[in-house]
């Protein structure tokens, strides 16, 4: 039985993507000890250090979803049922830094499909209430754990369908999202595949770092982050960091 | 006391408290344990039932993360890893925790 890692990573006009990746990738090899697949394209390829033994998968992504602004290349998570080489499959945002070696357990559970529900905000002010309208309970698809399976592959199907319709389902479930993110499409699917009444999740909420923090310093072990006029910082501990000019520390 | 005293000292006494429950958390998150394809909390409450279910049986059914039942065939096992990682957690917290003592 394989297993991986699985990153998707595509340079945009505005942020470096391939920098943070980098960190990412040293992360993961320092302390998950795990194969990499990286879905790419070639302009993002060209730009990254040579990273050691990682695989790589060259698409072009799917263009129109925008941040802020800017340009957002991240609506291509649906296809890692297709892209992934493993039989177990880690889909991680490649802004979430592993400075544990905690989901590296996760490959060794027999549950088809885990997702988390809960995020943490660790500037301490609870920011990551996704919950407003919406009808239905969300999940954070940042880090997504799979086997290949029918079962899961049904569920990746249903992610595309209700990516296809995304405006309809953003209606229905009031989620009410201007952009289409992975975290509502997965959301969505999970609630209508598992015949709206739960699924297994993972049990620990994501760390994260809201966008309005800045990262200013990030080493192997952890990161040090500011915040109007106070620095923090965590060790030993996976962060999910939203500010991309992590990219450029 | 002067206003920026007391400035100074709240903003330490948040800091410390955002901190504490930072290191609360990672704790709580590393608690997680996967032993025989399932997920468990290495907390307390398993422990104690964990402990209390092999004085009696040598097999037994107990529920994991996400509510599933799983049969534990090996209590000593399973209780020497959920024990090794709580005080690997609180041993970490505790070690974080002393440094909020020296800010203080």
């Amino acid at each position: 039985m394989t297993q991986g890692v699985l990153l998707f990573c595509f340079d945009t006009e505005h942020t470096r993507y391939h920098k943070i990746l980098e960190r990412c990738v040293g992360l993961i090899k320092k302390n998950l000890k795990s194969q990499i697949t990286v879905v790419t394209n070639f302009e993002t390829y060209k730009k990254l250090k040579p990273l050691g033994f990682v695989n790589y998968k060259f698409i072009e992504p799917e263009l129109g979803n925008k941040l802020n602004g800017k340009t957002w290349n991240n609506v291509d998570r649906h296809m890692a049922y297709e892209l992934s080489p493993y039989d177990t499959t880690l889909v991680m945002d490649i802004d979430y830094f592993c400075f544990s070696d905690n989901l590296a357990q996760l490959f060794n559970t027999d549950y088809d499909f885990l997702v988390a529900n809960q995020a943490y905000d660790l500037s301490g002010r609870n920011s990551f209430d996704l919950r407003k309208w919406s009808m239905i309970p969300m999940v954070w698809a940042t880090v997504l754990v799979f086997k290949k399976n029918q079962k899961v592959r049904k569920i990746f199907n249903t992610v595309k369908y209700i990516k296809k319709n995304y405006s309809y389902f953003n209606e229905m479930y009031r989620v009410y999202a201007r952009n289409l993110r992975n975290d509502y499409l997965f959301a969505m699917a999970l609630q209508q595949i598992n015949g709206f009444i739960g699924y297994p999740k993972m049990p620990f909420a994501l760390a994260t770092l809201p966008p309005d923090c800045e990262v200013v310093k990030v080493t192997d072990k952890g990161l040090a982050w500011k915040h109007k006029d106070q620095i923090s910082y965590v060790e030993g501990q996976d962060v999910h960091v939203l500010n991309k000019d992590v990219a450029n520390v | 006391m002067d206003i920026g005293e007391l400035k100074q000292q709240s903003d330490l006494s948040y800091d410390i408290a955002v901190a504490k429950r930072n290191a609360l958390e990672k704790a709580q998150a590393r608690q997680v344990l996967a032993y025989n394809g399932n997920l468990f909390r290495a907390d307390p409450q398993t422990i104690c039932l964990v402990r209390t279910l092999k004085e009696t049986n040598s097999s037994f059914f107990i529920l994991d993360t996400n509510d599933n039942p799983v049969e534990i065939n090996n209590a000593d096992d399973f209780l020497n890893k959920l024990i090794a990682r709580n005080q690997e957690t609180l041993n970490t917290y505790h070690q974080t925790y002393e440094t909020f003592a020296r800010k203080r």
